[in-house]
């Protein structure tokens, strides 16, 4: 509590000039995104102190091919975290669309592709159906299609879905080749391909709108007659299938598929969608930040792995900075008073 | 006007079932559960109960630590961050130590996660941040911390430790006397503080309306931080419980991640709403030893223990299900 | 003589919510043993000052001294351990806890808890209710017997006698009464003269967020307590709209009510609006409006009854339904329905989503019709980046305005000018005699009883779920319209 404000004669509320503190809220405030950018040509530059090699096409390859199949996952947060939910069950939909597309890669890998995705379709149609249908709390029914889908794949593992568990050649182009003399990976353009589509779905259509405005007021917008339970239940859907097509990316990249394939980006999808400013509570944010959260991360464990400094300090590391951008972020935009 | 509010004569029984029919609904089915457990197995004795109690016992305090953070409005996805810390100093500096040692190295564990994660519930308070996004966080750090103080699996514990929280100096057989008090102890001074005392309730307060509880001249900030004290506390807890289960520590991450989310689903089976202010701990213990016991139960029916999971998964939507549309038709009918 | 030393006093309390100035500059001064009325409009900024007065919020600018010494309030707490308890207009009470652990949050003294429910005849109250399951007049009283429990030198009153029936509402003014006596004082605000003239000494009137007079209720009379309240803008509505009302050719009946019913809620409703009309709505609190506006809005589906547009049968399943037919709703609460962290433009393009064929683009003449609402509703879009930093009046427009983008037959409008500002108040009503005018039908409930006759071409009343009384608009009068509310035969 401060006593002068309090004690100030009235009338005579003289605003002093902006200091540093304002006027960088206020640049955040306009710009979040271009301060996010700040911060990854900063951790860019780090990393490039602490590892020259790292300026260089095929250090910039590394990480963009880390950061693809997380900035499309991040991406499925990031459109349920915009109408209040989450899916805590992408990793294992992008592990189970792998597996999938791994088993039918004899089949051809379109066939293969077609039915990964159609995993994610299902699972994420599903979690849709739980949380829009039966309001189930997301984490919950998505915590639950997680154990689901883990027990059911484990168990297919052995059964159905026994045999090959490698990928087709084209997934593995895809998922982990490059092009121009070995200097652009391929899911490099898949993912800049889905951004695109994302950014054109969140900003200019309906649908984009009405993610936004269910995650703002959800009443507002079924009063305003409009079926909320297909907005989300598509945005379930959609997010099941960018998860599926992270995990074939991903599949293509290692060339193989086990159960624990995607299961280490779940904690950094979101924290990708949170650091580049898109509410958990709903209706603020946009792919646009995700984008450069997921590149920052990925620059981040780049940097890290060059400081081997070992697995321990780096998830330390990892988490203070995540809270530190956050605490960042939150603090420079809340609203004052 | 109000004659039924303000009648005298409508017996405590149906309020209390209204109250806390979802936790007994739960007891029951635990009930049920064991009943056809003992059907199943050859033998049902002693030893099964102790089996069942001690292997619960790490899930038991992570929930009860999580529904306290969750009545009070908030959600901690650390816990398991935290269990696996109290997890790695207990391993690697409890073993071979005489009792007294122990003990103080017990007591400090959990009064240091308890101090740790106030902390964090001050730090959540302070900055407007989401709950989870800054749990989220700091996972990652006690995570990252257990890993650097036991960098793999090792080291063990005191006898006296594994007596107990499982019954037996050697964690094998043993007395069902102190699991079962280990459990009961702390879940009850745990119910008797949240129901019982002006902290407590100001817990339920603050989740249950945050806005009214301040009018009301509740310190908000305390409440939060007293919540996430209690969480972390539980938190070590389980952290000890598991190191004198297994006999050694294990500072893998994924361990961490399950137990928080295995946490988290103990305490929306146990009635504990996510929204904050209602429910109770006894329902997250029962939903707790229920997910423990779904494997023994399925693999002594014959089941593929990797169905268990399905099962279990299942479990927890079908019953979120059942719970979500009996709130869509109370609503219809209002 | 020399005025006793004030036990409370506040010295140029100002206070602004971002870009809304809800206090200018406020001086109040309560004496010992004095019960002191606050008067003022909607949007005076009445509840404001009880807030920082309770320490809810911190004020920007100013003082406040209790008996003389100056304090600051961070919390609440610090304003109820200095001595000032307050009973806010939404109970401090926690929902999900009984009311016996309600008490047990923080200090109170059982046994004047126990007297105090005594007095409101409350004594058989049962503390191990769920607050939940108390109905809103009894947890007012209860949040009384609390603060009084608590042995405050202050006592802050906000529209306490709302929810309460003339019965309670007496045995509060006894208690006041007693409290005079015991040389404490209380702060009630009210918008029932009666009531500040029948229990208090002295009230403070505000206006535009500045005191504007105090006065003494032994020398003056209802009259000058209205005039200091509404100062020069005593005509209620403009009378212009008087010219535009005179036009009204009404076209075939687009609304057909049919015998509705909703459980015991909505009996029997019957009635119809034309094309081109306003059809009014009156009725004291509950008695069923708000839901008739749900069933009409698709929110609840009717027990009995039909509804007809155009003379078709229309079945209502959700507001889906309901927008497909044109029937359309602006609801009592505006935060049911502005979009706050979204653009007045993106608040006001919802309805162009209804249809699932438009989700996957955006209209090409949108930016045209949202441009086209902004300007007929001159709403304020210089914060319009963010909704919830509009004023309460722009949010309503914003709220209309976005029917005037999505199109509709029918306009359901509950109590839209509910806390608004005069000059938003009559652009509201002008814009609605404009729709009417080129053929849209609104049904239109209001509590402003004195503007019926200025927007509306019929009245309807509805008493206990059922119409009882149809007036026409021109001839009703606040008299008329209050005795068939309370379910009186209105003298021909």
């Amino acid at each position: 509590m401060n006593r002068s404000t309090l004690s100030a004669p009235p009338g005579a509320r003289s605003r002093p000039s902006p200091g540093w503190r304002a006027r960088l809220r206020a640049a955040v405030v306009e710009h979040p995104n271009g301060v996010l950018a700040g911060v990854l040509v900063l951790l860019v530059l780090l990393t490039g102190a602490i590892q020259p090699s790292y300026l260089s096409v095929n250090g910039m390859r590394n990480t963009l091919l880390q950061a693809a199949p997380l900035g499309i996952l991040a991406g499925a947060q990031t459109i349920l975290m915009l109408t209040g939910g989450i899916d805590l069950s992408i990793t294992m939909i992008a592990t189970a669309a792998a597996y999938v597309a791994a088993n039918q890669s004899p089949e051809g890998a379109a066939v293969a592709i077609l039915l990964g995705m159609g995993v994610g379709l299902v699972a994420g149609t599903a979690n849709g159906i739980g949380v829009a249908v039966f309001r189930v709390n997301p984490l919950i029914m998505t915590l639950a299609m997680s154990g689901i889908l883990l027990g059911l794949f484990t168990s297919w593992a052995q059964t159905v879905l026994q045999g090959s568990t490698t990928v087709a050649p084209f997934i593995k182009l895809v998922g982990g080749g490059s092009f121009l003399d070995n200097r652009i990976p391929y899911s490099v353009v898949v993912w800049g391909l889905l951004s695109l589509v994302l950014l054109w779905l969140l900003r200019r259509t309906g649908w984009g709108r009405l993610l936004y405005g269910v995650g703002d007021n959800e009443v507002a917008v079924y009063l305003a007659g409009i079926p909320v339970w297909l907005v989300r239940i598509t945005a379930y859907t959609v997010a099941g299938i960018l998860g599926a097509i992270a995990g074939i990316l991903l599949a293509g990249r290692t060339g193989a598929v086990d159960l624990q394939l995607a299961g280490a980006f779940l904690l950094p999808s979101i924290a990708a969608a949170v650091i580049g400013g898109t509410s958990i509570f709903g209706g603020v944010g946009g792919y646009a930040g995700t984008i450069l959260g997921a590149l920052i991360l990925s620059v981040l464990n780049s940097m890290l792995t060059f400081l081997n400094v070992g697995q321990a300090i780096q998830q330390m590391v990892y988490g203070a900075i995540v809270l530190a951008l956050a605490w960042g972020y939150a603090s420079l935009t809340r609203d004052p008073g | 006007m109000t004659g039924a509010a303000l009648a005298r004569g409508r017996t405590a029984m149906p309020r209390f079932l209204a109250r806390h029919g979802w936790a007994l609904g739960v007891w029951a089915l635990l009930g049920l559960l064991l009943a056809w457990y003992s059907t199943l197995i050859p033998r049902f004795g002693q030893f099964q109960v102790v089996s069942i109690t001690k292997n619960s016992l790490p899930l038991i305090y992570l929930a009860v630590g999580q529904a306290i953070i969750v009545i009070a409005g908030g959600i901690d996805l650390s816990l398991g961050g935290l269990l696996l810390l109290s997890n790695v100093v207990a391993a690697r500096f409890m073993e071979g130590q005489p009792l007294g040692v122990a003990l103080l190295l017990a007591v400090a564990i959990l009064v240091g996660l308890a101090l740790l994660n106030g902390l964090v519930g001050l730090v959540i308070h302070r900055s407007g941040m989401p709950d989870i996004v800054v749990t989220l966080a700091t996972s990652y750090i006690w995570s990252g911390l257990a890993l650097w103080i036991l960098p793999s699996p090792g080291g063990g514990t005191a006898p006296e430790m594994r007596w107990l929280f499982t019954g037996s100096p050697s964690g094998i057989g043993g007395t069902w006397v102190t699991p079962g008090m280990m459990l009961a102890l702390p879940v009850l001074a745990i119910y008797l503080v949240l129901r019982r005392t002006r902290l407590g309730l100001g817990l339920y307060a603050v989740g249950s309306h945050r806005e009214a509880a301040r009018l009301a001249g509740l310190d908000v900030a305390r409440a939060k931080v007293a919540a996430y004290a209690f969480g972390g506390m539980l938190a070590g807890l389980a952290g000890l419980a598991m190191v004198a289960l297994t006999g050694t520590g294990d500072p893998r991450f994924s361990v961490g991640a399950n137990a928080t989310l295995n946490s988290l689903a103990a305490v929306v089976l146990g009635g504990v709403a996510l929204t904050g202010g209602a429910g109770s701990v006894i329902g997250a213990v029962a939903a707790a030893v229920i997910l423990i016991m779904l494997n023994p139960i399925l693999s002594a029916m014959g089941i593929d223990p990797n169905h268990a999971q399905v099962i279990q998964g299942a479990l927890i939507a079908g019953v979120m299900m059942v719970g979500g549309l009996a709130t869509i038709l109370r609503e219809r009918s209002s | 003589m020399s005025p006793p030393l004030p036990l409370l006093t506040a010295q140029g309390i100002a206070k602004s919510y971002g870009p809304v100035v809800a206090l200018r500059s406020v001086d109040f001064a309560v004496a010992p043993g004095e019960v002191h009325a606050l008067l003022g409009a909607n949007g005076a900024g009445k509840s404001t000052l009880v807030k920082i007065l309770a320490g809810v919020h911190p004020a920007d600018a100013g003082q406040v001294f209790v008996a003389g010494r100056p304090v600051q309030f961070a919390t609440p707490r610090a304003a109820i351990q200095a001595g000032i308890a307050t009973v806010f207009q939404d109970p401090a009470l926690i929902p999900d806890l009984t009311v016996d652990e309600n008490l047990r949050l923080g200090p109170v003294d059982r046994q004047r808890f126990r007297e105090g429910l005594d007095r409101f005849g409350l004594a058989h109250l049962d503390l191990d209710t769920r607050v939940r399951d108390l109905p809103l007049d009894l947890l007012r009283l209860v949040d009384l017997a609390r603060a009084i429990s608590r042995e405050p030198r202050i006592l802050l009153l906000d529209e306490i006698t709302a929810a309460l029936t003339a019965d309670q509402a007496e045995r509060v003014f006894e208690l006041l009464q007693d409290w005079r006596q015991q040389g404490r004082a209380a702060v009630l605000i009210t918008h029932r003269l009666a009531e500040v003239m029948r229990a208090c000494d002295r009230a403070t009137v505000l206006r535009d967020g500045q005191d504007v007079a105090v006065l003494d209720t032994q020398a003056v009379d209802e009259h000058r307590l209205i005039e200091a309240m509404l100062g020069q803008a005593t005509q209620p509505v403009s009378s212009d709209l008087g010219s535009s009302r005179a036009r009204s050719t009404l076209g075939p009946a687009v609304l057909q009510v049919e015998d509705l019913g909703w459980n015991q809620g909505v009996q029997g409703v019957s009635f119809q609006v034309r094309e081109g009309e306003i059809l009014g709505l009156v009725a004291l609190e509950g008695q069923g409006q708000d839901r008739l506006f749900q069933l009409l809005a698709g929110q609840r589906s009717p027990t009995a009854g039909q509804i007809r547009i155009d003379g078709r049968p229309r079945r209502f399943r959700s507001p889906y339904d309901a927008v497909r037919a044109g029937v359309v709703l602006v609801p009592g609460d505006r935060q049911l329905a502005v979009l706050p962290s979204q653009s007045v433009h993106h608040n006001l393009a919802l309805p162009l989503f209804h249809r699932l064929r438009r989700w996957m683009g955006i209209p090409p003449d949108e930016g045209r019709r949202v441009a086209e609402a902004i300007r007929r509703l001159a709403i304020d879009i210089r914060a319009g980046s963010q909704v919830r930093r509009l004023s309460g009046g722009n949010q309503q427009k914003v709220v209309i305005g976005r029917w005037l983008v999505g199109g509709f037959r029918v306009l359901l409008c509950f109590d839209p000018t509910r806390g608004i500002d005069i000059q938003t108040k009559r652009e509201i009503y002008r814009l609605l005699r404009e729709l009417a005018g080129a053929g849209a039908s609104i049904l239109l409930y209001t509590s402003e009883l004195a503007e019926i006759p200025l927007v509306c071409d019929r009245v309807l009343v509805m008493h206990a779920g059922r119409i009882v009384d149809e007036q026409e608009a021109a001839t009703a009068t606040e008299a008329s319209l209050l005795t068939a509310a309370h379910g009186l035969e209105v003298a021909p």
